[in-house]
């Protein structure tokens, strides 16, 4: 029998509780949604969104609110990859595809590389200014701002259209030709400055 | 779907120099060649830019549905290309001594052109997007390119967190006038938006503050300010040139055609951001300048304080400020060059950038003490200088407009502004220098570029017909 | 059917989260990492209104994929400059970084 394999300290207790923190907070959630689709007061996919807008704002909640720095950046692959599940409601394949190859993939690890190379395994615990008050007022009062721009705004009842790859595609390399290109040059810059200014140099270099 | 490919020949070239001066760089210590051919490289692709947007003057035609080749962006186009030739003179010695790439140094240089001169031909979101980031990844990775001074990552950082703000809050208004108007075209949203003139939707007037917002966050304007003085102070000389000049410029460019197309209808909504944006920023700018030490520091705040003033000529928007405009910029941008030009010279030569070490420079190098206070006097509006008439036209535009009250404050500010300009004069004037008093001479190529800038300078000044009717004929194609 | 308020409300909360989290927060991946949540709740937005007002044109589809392409450029380029600064002063938070006054 093998013996079980401890985890690393810091992990157990916030993921215990964490875990055990939102089964607490989704069960009666999920509960309640799966009831009104019974009474039938809203549609399958309805109950899919809201349950895809419960783990992108408990995700987005996470990563500007833990203390942990790299709990926080576990709390955004939720919200990305939530978001991902958005862009298929919304009809959109491709762009959850590319949603979750580039965020879920690419800027994840990025970020968790970037973490390990800077001091966040040795003392992950950050501090956050003392604006914290001042930043949460804004928050609220931007939150309200555009919820009331964006709902007291009259919008047609319709569905949302699928947009076919082939269409998304011919229109993305014949109208938007010059975009690509320059987003290329974009590319560029921001590959080689970055390679440029991170890499360290070394005497011999400098010496030049 | 076919594209005038031959309309965007100057971008071509400015990349294709950026690629080549790239690969003249790797190849370069095998041919025990210096830095100065990658100068050379990278000013001949400025030159053919440059001469290739001449050839094209009087061009009027659009790229499909997202770029406009006209007088406007013709303008433009000169405009950023001479500046980069210039950036590119007078960086030579510089970059030989701090910085330690000088191949990626020179070819961000002609690849943030194309993106400055993309957003002021764009006539659609998107591509306007693109080209802001384009030119500010650009500035990102130029202002943390000096290695050897810590001052500079850290200008780097603040400027890519604060940018990567301002660039999501621009977005978010993008997005939510996409959701307004409809679509992302300037023609459709032009259209849109005047069927809601007046009575402007709440989605509509957040979306264009952010929009606004984000916009002046890239121009640097009060209270979006806060990184100019840390990004300037932090970056290699040459690069804070730069961008005091063609970020500066690119910006309004883009300004300049979004207020013009789009937003024209709902222009009672932003008069009055766009006014109150402006004040505070020639008051901030000319204000906190007076408490500088550092001459990077006092530039910057000087420049915060030029954008209040340019925001004046957006605020009366017409036909004719919009010259005016157009012609202050031009006017601005060669003084602003021929003082960094200067300052450059002097940091090579001393290492120093307080305002104090400029002590006695008269005495040590009379003709680059000249230079300075000519541009310092020009920034400030003095008469015979290109900045008075510059100053004068736009000035005079605003109070024509209605907004007499902005242009008296201005004229306040532009009195004030000479006070911390007169600070340097007197260090250099009436002070014995400090330490070695012993005279230097400029290198020769210091020597032409300074006089040529001089030159110009004083000739804008005196005899500014042609230039102004050159920046009409740009306006004009705005107000079509 | 979903009607479209749902997701314009989502990208609101997110967006002002996002805000919040730059404000508040120190460390300069964190405020990062706030960023990307404000430029998620840019791509929700491009969507839903190509999706829902749209369908012919769908610009904000492509505006929204380009927007994924260089938010994820800019986290390389932010990332670089971070580690840069981390080596000089051996913190990667923002207001240690302040040897350049206001």
């Amino acid at each position: 029998m093998q013996e079980r394999t401890a985890l690393p300290p810091q992990f157990d207790r916030p993921i215990m509780l964490g875990g055990l923190l939102a089964g607490a907070v989704a069960t009666p959630l999920l509960v309640v949604l799966v009831a009104l689709r019974v009474v039938g007061l809203i549609s399958s996919p309805e109950v899919v969104f809201w349950m895809a807008f419960g783990v992108v704002l408990a995700g987005a909640l996470g990563t500007v609110m833990l203390s942990n720095i790299v709990h926080a950046a576990l709390a955004l692959v939720f919200t990305l990859l939530g978001i991902a599940a958005i862009y298929l409601l919304l009809g959109q394949e491709f762009l959850a595809l590319a949603q979750v190859l580039v965020y879920g993939g690419g800027v994840t690890i990025l970020i968790v590389f970037g973490l390990m190379l800077t001091n966040a395994t040795e003392d992950p615990i950050v501090s956050d200014g003392a604006q914290k008050p001042f930043a949460f007022g804004v928050g609220i009062l931007l939150a309200l701002v555009f919820a009331v721009a964006l709902l007291g705004h009259h919008w047609p009842a319709v569905g949302p259209a699928v947009i076919s790859g082939a269409e998304f595609g011919e229109r993305l390399f014949g109208e938007y030709t010059l975009a690509i290109l320059t987003v290329g040059v974009l590319l560029d810059i921001a590959l080689s400055g970055a390679l440029l200014i991170a890499r360290p140099d070394s005497p011999e270099e400098s010496a030049e | 779907m076919t594209h005038n490919y031959g309309l965007l020949a100057p971008e071509f070239i400015l990349f294709g120099f950026a690629m080549l001066v790239v690969a003249v760089d790797t190849f370069r210590s095998q041919f025990k060649v210096g830095s100065a051919v990658l100068a050379a490289t990278a000013g001949v692709g400025a030159l053919a830019a440059l001469g290739a947007s001449v050839a094209m003057a009087g061009v009027h035609e659009e790229f499909g549905e997202i770029l406009v080749v006209d007088e406007f962006t013709t303008f433009f186009r000169i405009l950023f290309a001479a500046t980069v030739v210039v950036v590119i003179a007078m960086s030579h010695e510089f970059v030989g001594k701090h910085i330690r790439h000088p191949g990626e140094f020179y070819s961000l240089l002609l690849l943030s052109t194309i993106g400055a001169t993309f957003m002021a031909a764009a006539r659609e979101l998107l591509t306007a997007y693109i080209a802001i980031e384009v030119l500010s990844f650009s500035l990102y990775v130029a202002v943390s390119l000096a290695k050897t001074d810590p001052r500079s990552g850290e200008a780097g950082l603040k400027y890519v967190l604060l940018g990567g703000v301002a660039s999501a809050m621009l977005l978010y208004g993008l997005s939510l006038l996409y959701g307004s108007g409809g679509s992302t075209s300037y023609e459709v949203l032009r259209e849109a938006f005047a069927e809601q003139a007046g009575e402007a939707s709440a989605l509509t007037l957040v979306g264009l503050a952010m929009v606004i917002g984000g916009l002046a966050f890239k121009a640097s304007a009060v209270p979006f300010h806060m990184w100019t003085p840390d990004a300037y102070e932090g970056a290699p000389l040459p690069i804070t040139a730069y961008l005091s000049a063609t970020s500066k410029a690119a910006t309004f460019a883009l300004l300049l055609r979004l207020l013009s197309g789009p937003l024209e209808p709902l222009i009672e909504d932003w008069r009055w951001m766009l006014a109150t944006l402006s004040v505070a920023t020639m008051v901030v700018g000319n204000l906190v300048a007076l408490q500088q030490h550092n001459i990077k520091r006092l530039l910057a705040y000087s420049s915060i304080g030029q954008v209040g003033f340019m925001l004046m000529a957006l605020v009366a928007l017409s036909d004719q400020s919009t010259s005016a405009l157009l012609l202050h910029l031009s006017g601005y941008l060669i003084t602003n060059l021929a003082v960094f030009t200067a300052v450059i010279a002097f940091y090579n030569r001393t290492g120093r950038e307080e305002i104090e070490d400029f002590r006695g420079l008269a005495e040590t190098q009379p003709y680059l003490a000249v230079v300075i206070t000519a541009g310092l006097f020009s920034l400030s509006g003095m008469p015979l200088l290109a900045g008075f008439a510059t100053k004068f036209l736009l000035f005079q535009a605003a109070a024509s407009g209605g907004y007499l009250w902005l242009s008296g404050l201005a004229v306040v500010m532009s009195t004030i502004s000479l006070y911390y300009y007169l600070q340097v004069v007197k260090q250099m004037y009436f002070f014995e220098p400090s330490g070695d008093a012993s005279r230097w001479r400029l290198t020769p190529s210091g020597y032409v570029l300074t006089a040529v800038l001089l030159v110009v300078m004083v000739i804008v000044g005196l005899y500014f017909g042609p230039l102004y009717e050159v920046a009409d004929t740009a306006a004009g194609a705005l107000f079509a | 059917m979903i009607p479209i308020e749902n997701f314009l409300l989502l990208s609101a909360l997110l967006f002002a989260i996002g805000f919040y989290g730059v404000l508040a927060r120190r460390s300069a991946i964190l405020i990062l990492m706030s960023v990307e949540l404000m430029l998620a709740a840019v791509s929700i937005n491009f969507i839903a209104f190509a999706a829902y007002m749209d369908p012919e044109a769908f610009t904000g589809l492509i505006f929204a994929l380009f927007v994924i392409a260089i938010a994820a450029a800019e986290v390389g380029l932010a990332l670089g400059i971070v580690l840069r600064v981390f080596r000089e002063r051996r913190s990667s938070m923002v207001d240690d970084a302040s040897s350049l006054k206001w």
